[in-house]
């Protein structure tokens, strides 16, 4: 009876759906094995935490109100007033981190592994744009609770962001929504936070798997470069699909240790008329680049200090995002500098990163 | 306070404890449930040995070749690293809490004895189990494993009287009739509860073992590694479903002090100091909750593509239930370390008006007369706290002068709940007030000094 009732549920939504020809694609899906396998899963890992973030975000706006003067203490009140709320509130603010910490271990590790080529350019590039998006996600939503540190170092980012040549006046402007950082700059980074960024990252994301699934996962070139009978796969479906459930698992494992041991606290309500507290510093992710501006001097040459640092990251992030068109495998002295160039990159972020967390 | 005390500066003597009792209970544990698998997987073996199904003989024959492998495996653990861990456990309580331990001797110096025969008895047995494989006859080692069990489940059923008279010494406290402290309110559950949860370390072990057989020698290795991952799983079964109810169970036995301790701890968890058993037992629970998922859709799903390293990430996760578990049930009993009789400080709730009437120093025997304030914190607070490591005074002093200290530590000495608050957690401060003032005196020495503008 259950059997028939099954059977005839699938056959309808078959008909509507192709749930077959979905499902008969799945079961052909295959993954290379080989040593660094084990990079496969943080695009998994990032999925899993941007749906933590969804879904904690979702029920952090119950309570959380919008407005100066009941911004700080919403979030005060979800962290010591609401069952649980602290719980929810520290799965959003670390689970923000962590999924930022993955997505560049994503990046670097498709990087390295030359996984931007051809026919994937246009994946790499999806996932850059998604990488953007999250740090705007974590540039909004630092401001929302409304407390000290986010407000001045809110203030600090969109003076950094005014710099940007030709249109960082009209940036800066759109963002603050007024001449000072007030009510008009958190409604934006708010509206900015639920709405604008939640429907880019759902497009982009969309087309970011869609194409994964289009194109299968990348071989490294030390595994293609073995003999057809010496490569290994497994199925996507179910190996490597119930080893990615025990990743996940272990990644909320993580995730969640973290929350119930060191949950976010809130700080206290931000005071646009106090002066900044010493040692203002953005999230660590911004830290690295932050460091780098602050070693520039107020002018080099006839430009702004700033300016010229933003162009300079313009112009070593552009290179980073092209490396699929210029370096297409078919050069080995081109591909051994696009290394080196990862490599500095990576280094460089990671030293200057200690440096500001030091500093 | 009739013996010195050890300091551990920075990490604190709980800690000590704790890392070593860990690592034993997870070895301990294994020794026991392992036990039983040996006796279970064994007797499996010989059946099938037995059977005119030449698949199923096929298969008893990769059965002994596996336990004779595992056993060695087996043998160097929990003899070795559970013996070390075991003895380091005695040498690191008696030390840092020896009132406590020497309470725990006066009371079952018998027990401990008895204990202790089954252990060297279960040690011979293991070491007599690996030499003889091939050397006697297949039923006769059957019965060496089965032998093996019933000494290991013995010395579980004893030290679990110990172990849970601590947290619920029932009768005990008034008739100080051994029986009724060792058949305690918590005694059943807690033994059921252990040695369901040993069954699925002995699982864990073998995922470890059976996931290290290399399926890339044949076919044959590879059908038999997914049978006994598949086989592995299935020993987490008993503690999921009898786990939970078993859990209720004990729960109801605890007094409802701690109970209710652990309402307030999740009601103040975003923000309150009261809250580590409640996250202690968060994360038993996740860390449960995960072990479970990862048994199914790993070992029991998908056990061909179940690879040593995802094992490792296994063991570790049950290695993090056990520690959370150990260390929720500890954390139940404070401030207490025998409920309701002696404090974690090792002081005895009896003696309380005694020492605050004659005083502290009358009491210890190991009071510096001219350090009275660094002796008090010695004794009376370093169980629990270091002056600037593990739950750091210098830290939790915060901005307090030595007024605020003062009258702080005078609320601490308060016996009745509704002026200290602090007393579902934390032992009362006994003392006179000279003493007390001492302490204070000394404690303010622990705050950075502000150097003046």
């Amino acid at each position: 009876m259950l059997g028939e009732i099954s059977e005839t549920t699938f056959k309808w939504l078959d008909e509507r759906l192709s749930l077959s020809a979905v499902a008969s694609a799945a079961g052909k899906k295959k993954v290379p094995l080989h040593k660094q396998s084990f990079w496969y899963y943080m695009g998994g890992i990032a999925m899993l935490l941007l749906a933590v973030q969804f879904l904690t975000g979702i029920l952090l706006m119950v309570y959380y109100i919008p407005e100066l003067s009941s911004a700080n203490s919403s979030v005060l009140f979800i962290n010591s007033q609401i069952d649980f709320g602290w719980f929810v509130r520290s799965m959003h603010s670390w689970g923000a981190n962590i999924l930022i910490f993955v997505l560049f271990a994503h990046m670097f590790s498709a990087y390295f592994m030359k996984a931007y080529r051809k026919p994937r350019e246009l994946t790499w590039i999806s996932g850059l744009a998604l990488l953007i998006l999250c740090f705007g996600f974590g540039f909004t939503g630092y401001l929302l609770p409304w407390d000290e540190v986010a407000f001045f170092a809110t203030k600090i980012g969109i003076d950094i962001a005014e710099q940007v040549p030709l249109i960082g006046g009209i940036l800066a402007n759109l963002l603050k929504g007024g001449s000072e950082v007030g009510q008009g700059t958190l409604s934006r980074f708010f509206l900015l936070h639920v709405i604008v960024l939640p429907l880019g990252l759902f497009a982009i994301a969309g087309i970011h798997l869609l194409l994964v699934q289009l194109h299968g996962m990348s071989e490294p070139k030390s595994f293609q470069a073995q003999a057809p009978e010496k490569k290994k796969y497994e199925m996507f479906f179910p190996d490597f699909f119930m080893k990615d459930l025990m990743v996940w698992l272990l990644a909320f494992n993580v995730l969640a240790t973290i929350v119930i041991l060191f949950p976010w606290g809130v700080g206290p309500e931000a005071d646009p008329f106090a002066a900044a507290p010493a040692g203002i510093k953005p999230e660590w992710y911004f830290l690295g680049m932050f460091q780098f501006l602050k070693l520039l001097p107020a002018h080099i040459g006839f430009i702004e200090g700033e300016k010229v640092g933003l162009l300079i990251f313009a112009l070593i992030g552009g290179i980073f995002a092209a490396a699929p068109f210029i370096d297409k495998g078919e050069n080995p002295k081109l591909s051994m500098f696009f290394d080196i160039y990862g490599l500095m990159i990576l280094i460089g972020l990671i030293a200057f990163t200690i440096w500001g967390y030091l500093a | 306070m009739n013996y010195p005390l050890w300091s551990i500066p920075g990490l604190g003597g709980s800690w000590a404890v704790g890392l070593i009792s860990v690592i034993h209970v997870f070895i301990s544990h294994f020794a026991v449930g392992g036990g039983i698998f040996f006796a279970v997987t064994e007797y499996l073996a010989l059946k099938r040995s037995e059977s005119n199904d030449l698949t199923l003989r096929h298969n008893s024959e990769m059965l002994y070749d596996y336990l004779r492998k595992h056993s060695k495996f087996f043998m160097m653990v929990t003899t070795v690293a559970g013996a070390v861990t075991g003895v380091g456990i005695w040498f690191s309580i008696s030390l840092v809490s020896p009132d406590g331990t020497a309470s725990l001797i006066q009371t079952y110096s018998l027990g401990w004895a008895t204990e202790y025969l089954f252990f060297v008895a279960e040690i011979a047995t293991v070491l007599v189990y690996f030499y003889t494989w091939d050397k006697v006859s297949k039923e006769l080692h059957l019965a060496l494993a089965q032998w093996y069990a019933v000494l290991s489940v013995f010395t579980l059923i004893i030290i679990n009287g110990i172990l849970s008279f601590m947290l619920t010494p029932g009768g005990w406290i008034e008739s100080k009739a051994w029986y009724e402290g060792f058949f305690n309110p918590t005694y059943w559950p807690s033994l059921i509860l252990r040695l369901l949860v040993m069954l699925a370390i002995a699982g864990m072990y073998s995922l470890i073992t059976s996931a290290r057989l290399k399926a890339s020698e044949s076919e044959d290795v590879a059908n038999f590694r997914a049978y006994m991952l598949k086989y592995s799983s299935k020993w987490f079964i008993p503690v999921f479903l009898i786990g939970p109810i078993v859990g209720f169970w004990f729960f109801s036995q605890v007094p409802q002090a701690v109970i209710t301790n652990i309402f307030t701890g999740i009601q103040s968890s975003g923000v309150g100091n009261f809250s580590i058993l409640a996250r202690a037992i968060y994360l038993s629970l996740i860390l449960s909750g995960t072990v479970l998922v990862f048994a199914l859709v790993g070992p029991y799903l998908n056990p061909r593509g179940f690879s040593f390293g995802s094992a490792v990430a296994f063991l570790v996760c049950g290695l993090g239930v056990t520690s959370m578990s150990e260390w929720s049930r500890e954390m139940l009993r404070k401030p207490y370390v025998i409920y309701n009789y002696m404090y974690s400080n090792g002081i005895r709730k009896a003696d309380l008006e005694t020492i605050n009437k004659d005083s502290f120093a009358a009491f210890s025997k190991w009071e510096d007369p001219d350090h009275i304030g660094t002796s008090m914190f010695r004794q009376q607070c370093m169980i629990c706290h270091t002056t600037d490591g593990y739950r750091s005074m210098k830290k939790l002093l915060g901005e307090r002068d030595l007024e605020g200290i003062k009258t702080f530590l005078l609320m601490m000495r308060e016996t009745d709940p509704e002026k200290n608050s602090y007393l579902n957690i934390m032992p009362p401060l006994v003392g006179t007030d000279k003493e007390v003032e001492a302490l204070a005196e000394y404690l303010v020495t622990l705050k950075p000094v502000k150097l003046g503008v």
